[in-house]
């Protein structure tokens, strides 16, 4: 309860502080995208026939799709030829030990607050950072190993398990799923791989810190993450990118797989950078998340803290196939300037006695724009779903907008679901009560913001809590008069 | 025109197609110009689009395939249908002092109506209202043919319809009753429209009913009305759809509502029609307007009950409130989507939308789509859907006191419907509606 | 401590204090009762700086400071606290969260260090116990939920956390049971000191049994028409206010009484 205070006092006034750049010597592959770019970095990563032939079918379907028109935001044009598909540093692509890493590479992520060495690591927290496209470094693995549980990049994962690759790898989201889902399926760059043993409880959290650096690059990274029978895991992703003019393309996409009794907590605080006031700039966050619920009483949980990016476009849903299987997502999305998020997720009920539980709270300021959008469905054999839905949004200053677009779908007549959603903008009252009692006004809203996104941010594990209500003050100040 | 419904809109599609070039080439309409150039616009919009595919937000959840398949008249006979005076007196509401109108076939029949010695008060076959200003300044103005496909395509070729105007500060006494009667022969595809002009501090209460002739032929009923509700005028306004399986019904409704209005909108559809697709759009363009939609559909056999609403409010101090109850029986299936918009400029606006649904058929489905697009800070808005399924406390609760399980349902089904039946303000309506509901639950 | 001299405030453009006099010593307990609308929460609402009061006349000495000058922050880190009428409920903000970022918000202002966390939960059980306020109280969000009668508690409960040198009770009675008002009045008893001061706002005499002012003044139509001791309280019980009425418009148009 105390570090709400110690955050309030370390807002800095920076309008983004981790727009630096790292100068380091990279590989980069020429912009454009076609047959001789995908084998070029299934090359690159030495990859087996398979998977490059899984990456030529997923480019074929891509170019033959066009955008979509459904979102509630223009799309500005995306020009995928002018994007440079690899990027990697250059002194190695694969790291024995920390040692070996550049020590420029160990600096960013200093500065960045991940400390790589794992003696200054936070107890308890196992962290594979990825720069641009490779994975740098993957701390307690040696730890990990011991209970058979596997940590590494997707490069690695698919030298070092490729029959767990190739049973999982796309089995969540298909090449066909959407245009950028097909993106990333023929561009691939790295990502997290992960596989926890039956019966084996995670004992520390597993964490993965995206840094895109590069000009001119997209990150296109792939997370797939199994959880065997009875086993359970808590995962944590967190992003930065530099300042720069031009939009840069973030097309991941994670698979979550939770067999029987097993249980998959996911945890995102997204802080792109999200463009300067003016709207120039940013990276533009076309995300494909989804878990299945494969077994029985298995269990998948999506929290996410959005506040960077121009444009953060994503859906995080669950498959609830296994019987009393549960899904939830947890979600604050803040908008300000000229950002745009339009966000919320899936819950498809398959199994009997599925659950799901939506906590959504929008923030807008300034001249952002957020929409959720979401859909409940409930098929015809889903007997005794259940659903509950609450959608909330929070108004600040009279330039903005707020959009909920809820779909219910409900095809058997013992499920339930309920969905409330509420818009209101920040009570005046309240910021000159907070006013009265010796607050200023910006801080009165940050603990009024706080205390609006609580019933999410305490989904989160204790640092990433710490880290997401430092970003809401920093990224709400300014934005009240 | 990937989203037209390619494969069948062809017969119907291109026989409106042909019914419009062969009208405009007859050149023997006395219509306005203006009139011309608006069927004109709305023609080209049709045309371009056609009858909308799933593929259309708007139409995600009620495939038009099977409902269109038939080969249907589009141009009526000029003869006067004979209407059993029994139909006419079933569709009324028993006991309730009002003038009477009939439209049949969507045809003003004045030899069926009461003449309303009402000073103040208008009513006209459409076709003979065209001269009048209030047709002049209103007709067109607010339905968006871009997006309305069917309102469109009836723009472009209505025939007739109802007229009716209260002029400023006139009070309507009495209820109007309108009996929509539909019969017809063959399948037969119709597009009555209808303008609706309410005074400033004029106020009135018209209440619709919708009943077919039961015929082997198939009808599609097109109806588009437009309805203005001037400075401080009040208006109550009550549909009451009943039908058979043959008819398939798309009501579109735009209402246009000027400052310190009121506008209450009543809508209770029964087991019968084996399409109805209710379109209602309100918008609130001025200060302190009130505007409130309540819905009832209670849906049995394979009924395809689709309502739509959109509440728009474009000028600060308004308040909307929306309540829309659905009991889904057999193989109904149940769609609803509600938008709010709070534009730019409506701060201090209140607007609040409830979906509830009763799912009691286990092949029912309900697809509920309540959305807010809110652009103005100073504002309290909320939307709410559930659906579910009777309380299993309460049922037991019943059943212990000896009440039988048909009975219990029915009880807890009037529980569930009372939220809407109590707003309506006239006893006799209330009463209809309940016996509706009595009937419906047991066909 | 408090000089209000002629202090004119209107709310759009409708005036609602025609020049107003008060004057508040350390140790001293003043009430101000009237009638519905006379101005008595405006007064509060001006004196801390709320939005869309607009002073249009005068002025407010606040230990020689212009107290007008300064923003609502500011005018509670200086030392004023307002139990509010109807305090806001702030979800999700925790109730001792809220009040230790408060406490180092005005300590801060006075050049003061943050209080150590061993002090501030000792700061928080002594106030507790002296006010027996519950302990889960504390530890709820902010008012959400509470009850009327826990909310004027919580009010006076930060009140003794934040020990201000002027408080301004608006209207904390109304609302509570015999009980309740046993337990604030007793709080603000045990609150008062030579060095601190207490402004109450009542619309009866009540309270007054309780919390004895030194002062008692008349708000009237903008104005304070008649000041006396604890016994003009006990008069305006008996004889209402309608009697002040006849008499205010007299005594307008006499010069002031002070």
């Amino acid at each position: 309860m105390s570090t709400d205070i110690d955050i309030l006092k370390d807002v800095s006034t920076e309008e983004y502080k981790y727009g630096f750049t790292t100068d380091i010597e990279m590989d980069i592959a020429p912009k454009g995208l076609n047959e001789d770019i995908v084998r070029f970095i299934s090359q690159k990563k030495n990859e087996p026939e398979w998977l490059l032939e899984s990456r030529l079918k997923a480019l074929r379907h891509f170019l033959k799709l066009e955008m979509p028109r459904w979102q509630n935001f223009e799309l500005p044009p995306i020009d995928f030829q002018a994007i440079s598909y690899y990027a990697a540093p250059k002194k190695k692509a694969k790291y024995n030990s920390l040692d070996e890493v550049d020590p420029e590479l160990l600096a960013t992520f200093e500065k960045l607050g991940i400390p790589l060495s794992e003696q200054k690591m936070l107890s308890g927290v196992a962290v594979d950072a990825v720069f641009d496209s490779v994975s740098v470094a993957t701390t307690f693995k040696t730890k990990l190993k011991e209970l058979g549980v596997i940590f590494c990049s997707f490069s690695e994962a698919v030298q070092e398990h490729p029959e767990l690759v190739k049973k999982y790898l796309g089995t969540v989201v298909p090449y066909t799923d959407n245009i950028f889902a097909a993106l990333n399926a023929a561009v691939v760059s790295d990502g997290s791989f992960v596989y926890i043993p039956k019966g084996v409880r995670c004992p520390m959290e597993l964490s993965t810190y995206f840094r895109i650096n590069a000009q001119n690059t997209g990150q296109f990274e792939r997370t797939l993450i199994i959880a065997d029978e009875g086993s359970y895991v808590s995962y944590l992703e967190g992003c930065t990118a530099p300042m720069r003019d031009e939009n840069q393309l973030h097309a991941a996409v994670v698979e979550l797989i939770a067999l029987d009794n097993a249980e998959i907590k996911y945890s995102t605080v997204q802080n792109w950078y999200p463009g300067d006031k003016e709207g120039k700039g940013g990276i533009y966050n076309f995300v494909t998340k989804r878990g299945i619920c494969k077994g029985v009483n298995a269990k998948i949980s999506w929290t996410q803290v959005e506040t960077g990016s121009a444009i953060t476009w994503k859906y995080p849903s669950v498959i609830l196939r296994g019987d009393n299987s549960s899904g939830e997502f947890y979600s604050v999305a803040l908008t300000k300037n000229k950002q745009i998020a339009d966000t919320g997720t899936k819950m498809y009920h398959i199994g009997k006695n599925t659950r799901s539980r939506i906590i959504s709270k929008g923030i807008s300021a300034g001249h952002g724009q957020n929409s959720y959008r979401g859909l409940v469905q409930i098929g015809s054999g889903a007997e005794n779903a259940r659903n509950f839905t609450q959608c909330d949004s929070l108004l600040i200053g009279d330039e903005c907008g707020a959009h909920t677009f809820p779909y219910i779908e409900s095809k058997n007549n013992t499920a339930m679901v309920e969905h409330e959603a509420t818009t209101s903008k920040i009570g005046e009252d309240q910021i000159f009560y907070l006013n009265q009692r010796g607050i200023d006004t910006e801080k009165a809203v940050a603990l009024i913001v706080n205390g609006y996104a609580k019933e999410v941010l305490n989904q989160l594990p204790m640092e990433f809590a710490v880290e997401a209500q430092k970003l809401l003050a920093i990224s709400l100040e300014g934005s009240v008069g | 025109m990937d989203n037209t419904i390619t494969q069948i809109s062809n017969s119907l599609y291109s026989q409106c197609i042909a019914d419009y070039e062969l009208r405009s080439s007859s050149k023997d309409t006395a219509e306005p110009a203006e009139l011309s150039a608006l069927r004109e616009k709305a023609f080209q919009q049709f045309k371009k689009t056609g009858f909308p595919s799933t593929k259309v937000e708007d139409w995600k959840y009620t495939n038009l395939t099977p409902f269109l398949k038939e080969e249907f008249i589009t141009e009526q006979e000029s003869d006067l249908v004979a209407v059993e005076e029994s139909l006419v007196e079933k569709a009324m509401v028993p006991g309730l002092d009002s003038y009477r109108v009939v439209v049949v076939n969507g045809v003003y029949r004045p030899d069926l109506s009461d003449n309303i010695p009402h000073e103040g008060v208008y009513l006209f076959p459409l076709s003979a209202a065209i001269g009048r200003p209030a047709f002049k300044k209103h007709f067109g103005q607010y339905t968006d043919i871009s997006r309305n496909h069917f309102a469109a395509v009836n723009t472009a070729l209505f025939r007739d319809g109802l007229f009716l105007e209260i002029k400023n500060n006139t009070v309507l006494g009495k209820p109007l009753q309108v009996v929509h009667l539909t019969a017809a022969d063959d399948h037969t595809f119709l597009q009555p429209r209808h303008l609706i002009v309410v005074g400033t501090s004029a106020a009135a209460t018209i209440i619709e009913s919708y009943v077919t002739v039961d015929n082997e032929a198939s009808v599609f009923i097109n109806h588009v009305s437009e309805i203005v509700v001037g400075e401080n005028a009040q208006l109550q306004h009550y549909y009451i759809q009943t039908g058979n399986e043959k008819a398939r019904y798309i009501h579109h409704t735009e209402v246009y509502q000027l400052a310190s209005s009121v506008y209450n909108n009543y809508k209770a559809s029964f087991p019968g029609t084996s399409l109805l697709r209710n379109n209602l759009n309100v918008a609130l363009d001025g200060e302190n307007v009130e505007s409130h939609l309540y819905g009832l559909y209670l849906s049995g056999g394979h009924q395809l009950v689709d309502n739509h609403t959109i509440v728009d409010h474009r000028k600060p101090h308004c308040q909307s409130n929306e309540l829309y109850k659905g009991v889904m029986k057999d193989e109904a299936t149940g769609v609803f989507n509600g938008k709010i918009f709070v534009r730019k400029d409506a701060q201090k606006t209140n607007a609040f939308q409830q979906n509830n649904n009763l799912m009691l058929g286990k092949k029912a489905v309900i697809d509920s789509k309540p959305q807010l697009e809110i652009f103005a800070d100073d504002v309290k808005c909320s939307h709410g859907s559930t659906v579910g399924q009777f309380n299993q406390e309460a049922m037991f609760y019943l059943k212990s006191r000896g009440i039988g399980d048909e009975k219990a349902r029915a009880l807890l089904i009037h529980a569930f419907a009372y939220d809407v039946t109590e707003k309506i303000p006239i006893p006799e309506v209330q009463a209809h509606i309940n016996q509706l509901i009595e009937e419906g639950l047991k066909s | 401590m408090l000089s209000i001299k002629n202090l004119k405030a209107s709310v759009e453009e409708k005036e609602i204090l025609k020049g107003l006099n008060l004057e508040v010593k350390p140790g001293e307990i003043h009430a101000i009762m009237g009638p519905n609308g006379s101005g008595k929460s405006t007064l509060a609402s001006v004196l801390t700086g709320k939005e869309n009061y607009e002073v249009t006349a005068g002025e407010v000495l606040f230990e020689g400071k212009d107290l007008l000058e300064l923003s609502p922050e500011d005018r509670a880190r200086e030392g004023i606290f307002l139990a509010f009428q109807y305090p806001v409920e702030i979800p999700g903000v925790s109730n001792i969260n809220f009040l230790k970022t408060a406490l180092n918000e005005i300590r801060a202002y006075r050049k003061q260090p943050p209080i150590e966390a061993k002090e501030f939960l000792r700061l928080l059980k002594e106030k507790q116990k002296l006010l027996e306020f519950d302990t889960t109280l504390a530890n709820r969000s902010l008012n959400e939920g509470f009850s009327g009668g826990e909310k004027k508690r919580n009010e006076i409960f930060q009140l003794a956390m934040l020990e201000p040198k002027l408080a301004i009770l608006d209207e904390t009675d109304s609302g509570l049971d015999i009980d309740a008002l046993r337990i604030v009045s007793r709080g603000v008893n045990k609150l008062r000191s030579s060095k601190n001061a207490f402004i109450i706002i009542t619309h009866y005499q009540r309270l007054l049994d309780y919390i004895v002012p030194d002062y008692v003044h008349v708000l009237y139509n903008g104005q304070i028409v008649k000041s006396g001791t604890k016994e003009l309280a006990l008069e305006l019980e008996e004889k209402g206010y309608d009697w002040l009425k006849e008499d205010a418009q007299e005594t307008t148009l006499k010069p002031s009484f002070q």
